[in-house]
């Protein structure tokens, strides 16, 4: 009984609020315009997956509603999976687009080279100008012109159990070729449950696997002179690719056509001996709701190794934020990004494990094996080429049918050619 | 041409167009501006930037062109066709099926069937695929459970591995969720064939299986082929079970159908233009497809 008048009164609470925020709007259409938009508005941030700690979503709605009195802001949450099919809807209408979006910092050039979202130039000084991750702010330049600033980095680094490591005798590898005899070997050591991964990949994450072809010297595609190539059948690229086919075959019990999101499902089953994931995901497995703080405590990280025994090339991962170009309230939209970008928002992003938007925040991140191993992978982490398809290229999954191919024992060398061949047309635009 | 004989003509009054047009502009609205707004993308580069502003360029048919010369295309083309015809086949068998049950069955269990049939049918597509994809999951599927603790080895199989098994799958998803319709209606159909006839056929000696061929089926005739055409006409653009199905395993080149190839280019790859040409051949198809059905309604029409 008491729970049902609790959900009647919460969908009470629910309905009121909505009715209220409707008024709101409402009213705010009769305000004085200016060429930034209204003076009062309701503010809409898309902001994706469970990166962004419940503390800042909270903190920036307080903040920016105190600061912009008669406005207010409304986190909107969306998937990481479809997100850029999404935006490319929902940007191009000026009536449904929301304000401010945050945008992986590999799909940001689709739009910026677009027009899609708004020239953020002119605020990049106050942003943080040069303290601003500058690999993110290039990324996210078109012939001069800023579109987006980044939100947060994060590349991937190495989640093991220390528990298993230590009863197969095994220590933290140091080297490529070390960290793939450890995995082959932790699987080894643990015949139970089959499905057991001495590191964990799935089938169609090669954003993972990407690493491995970049660490044997290879790449995706390169360019030449202007024309765009797929160089996965360089002899570099292939034997990358192999080294991932060994991991695929030899050490990872995951499936072979699986993608890789929730990685905290497999690990709290206890099938995980090492996994890639980003930072965040400690968060996810310490949770008792979605993880599993008994097996959390057993964890330990370290940056993947590169066969020079530097932290490996592996992707560098993140997002930007952006104004939607189409935004009749750009004016509160700068208000909300510059708030995303202060000391005080990214000092809570830091603590929770994101590398800041700013440089000289990093510290924040403290100086445990987490902060240290965040800190290597990002060290000499790599972006997906910058070819004006490459939004194409990623949107017909080729790369996730080529890894997931791989995965299945397939012939390297001759499905690296049927990708590049595939991703020829589609990389030049 | 005189035309003075006859009976006086009712005096004409402009009421009856009046009257068509809110169903007019519904159907312009929402069938004739997608409609038309695809064939002119189809003869244009439209990308990205031009989604965002920028003029887009005329280019012809270079978009046919490419399209045509492309043999994934034809390759596609074949597999929709192929699981269109299959998945239509067996919704209308078991569909039919059951709605001949239905007839026999004690009204109980009936309604418990009519229930059951009804909840799936309304449920919302995303959440049936969701649980539809956890029962075929890889490593914690219920399936590969069942038939392992059935003593067959299916611990870690991957349903969607194997283009074949993949769309079995799908096929199951698909005719899953359109059997409650197909036998709701012949049901409905089956409910008006008379009784009379019936009654004579059987005292002139025809057997259950004679009377099925040369009473009732004749009898259901136009709903059955109405039935059909929706039928082809649903799964040949079948979408929303096959694109949550890629992105939860199998090999997207090998699975795609022409509604998520059409998506793959458009608005995943961000080419409107080619995307608009696929959708045109794809709605030729349909027509080139359908043709039979509707020349046969429409000559049923003409006897009635």
């Amino acid at each position: 009984m008491r729970i049902k008048k609790t959900l009647a009164g919460a969908a009470l609470a629910t309905l009121a609020l909505t009715a209220l925020s409707a008024c709101g709007s409402d009213s705010d259409s009769g305000d004085t315009k200016s060429e930034g938009g209204p003076a009062t508005a309701d503010i809409r941030v898309w902001l994706n997956g469970a990166d962004t700690p419940q503390e800042a979503r909270d903190w920036l709605k307080t903040t920016f509603e105190d600061q912009n009195p008669g406005s207010t802001l409304t986190i909107e949450e969306q998937q990481w999976d479809g997100l850029v099919e999404k935006l490319t809807t929902a940007l191009s209408s000026e009536s449904e687009t929301p304000d401010v979006v945050e945008i992986g910092n590999t799909q940001a050039p689709t739009f910026t080279s677009a027009g899609a979202f708004s020239d953020l130039s002119g605020q990049l000084a106050d942003l943080g100008g040069d303290d601003l991750l500058q690999g993110f702010v290039d990324g996210a330049t078109v012939d001069g012109t800023a579109y987006a600033v980044p939100y947060y980095a994060g590349s991937k680094y190495v989640f093991y159990r220390t528990d298993l490591m230590d009863q197969a005798g095994l220590s933290v590898p140091t080297t490529m070729s070390e960290f793939v005899d450890t995995a082959v070997a932790l699987k080894q050591a643990n015949p139970e449950p089959a499905n057991f991964s001495g590191f964990w990949l799935p089938g169609q994450d090669w954003r993972n696997g990407v690493a491995f072809v970049w660490d044997a010297g290879g790449d995706l595609a390169t360019d030449d002179g202007g024309e765009w190539t797929g160089a996965l059948e360089s002899p570099e690229s292939i034997a990358g690719l192999e080294t991932a086919q060994r991991l695929f075959t030899e050490a990872s019990g995951a499936p072979k056509d699986g993608n890789e999101a929730d990685p905290q499902t497999p690990f709290c089953a206890g099938e995980v001996g090492m996994m890639s994931a980003p930072g965040w995901v400690m968060g996810l497995l310490n949770d008792p709701k979605t993880g599993c703080p008994d097996l959390a405590e057993k964890i330990g990280v370290f940056a993947l190794p590169g066969t020079d025994g530097q932290p490996a090339p592996v992707l560098l991962g993140g997002s930007d934020i952006a104004i939607s170009a189409k935004s009749p309230n750009q004016d509160l939209a700068q208000k909300a990004i510059a708030l995303m970008l202060s000391d005080d928002y990214q000092t809570i992003l830091a603590q929770n494990g994101l590398t800041p938007a700013k440089n000289s925040l990093t510290s924040l991140l403290g100086d445990d094996a987490f902060a240290q191993a965040t800190i290597a992978a990002a060290s000499n982490a790599k972006l997906t080429p910058a070819a004006p398809g490459w939004a194409t290229v990623e949107g017909s999954r080729v790369l996730e049918d080529l890894f997931s191919a791989i995965a299945q024992g397939g012939d390297v060398a001759e499905l690296a050619a049927k990708a590049d061949e595939q991703m020829n047309p589609q990389l030049n635009g | 041409m005189s035309t003075t004989i006859g009976p006086p003509r009712p005096r004409r009054t402009p009421l009856p167009y009046g009257l068509l047009v809110p169903a007019l502009a519904a159907l312009l609205v929402a069938l004739g501006y997608p409609l038309a707004r695809e064939v002119v993308l189809a003869f244009q580069d439209f990308g990205l930037a031009q989604q965002f502003g920028n003029p887009p360029e005329w280019v012809g048919l270079a978009n046919f062109r490419e399209l045509l010369r492309d043999p994934y295309l034809w390759t596609v083309a074949l597999r929709s066709l192929v699981f269109c015809l299959v998945n239509a086949v067996v919704t209308l068998a078991i569909g039919v099926g059951l709605a001949l049950l239905m007839q026999h069955m004690a009204k109980p269990v009936r309604i418990l069937l009519q229930s059951g049939m009804l909840l799936a049918w309304a449920m919302p597509v995303v959440a049936t695929l969701t649980v539809w994809q956890w029962l075929f999951d890889t490593q914690y599927g219920v399936i590969n459970w069942l038939l392992t603790e059935a003593g067959i080895d299916y611990a870690g199989h991957s349903w969607l591995l194997d283009p074949l098994s993949f769309f079995f799958v799908a096929t199951v998803i698909v005719v899953w969720m359109s059997v409650p319709f197909v036998a709701f209606t012949v049901y409905a159909a089956l409910t008006q064939v008379s009784e009379d006839l019936l009654e004579a056929a059987e005292i002139d000696g025809a057997g259950s299986a004679q009377r099925l061929r040369a009473v009732v089926l004749p009898s259901i005739r136009p709903v059955l082929l109405v039935v059909g055409l929706l039928q082809v006409i649903w799964d040949l653009r079948v979408f929303t079970q096959i694109f949550v199905l890629q992105q939860a395993g199998g090999t997207t080149r090998d699975t795609n159908l022409l509604g998520t190839y059409i998506y793959r280019l458009g608005i995943g790859g961000g080419d409107f233009g080619m995307a608009s040409a696929v959708a045109i051949f794809m709605l030729v198809l349909t027509v080139l497809l359908t043709a039979p059905y509707i020349w046969a309604m429409l000559r049923q029409e003409g006897e009635d």
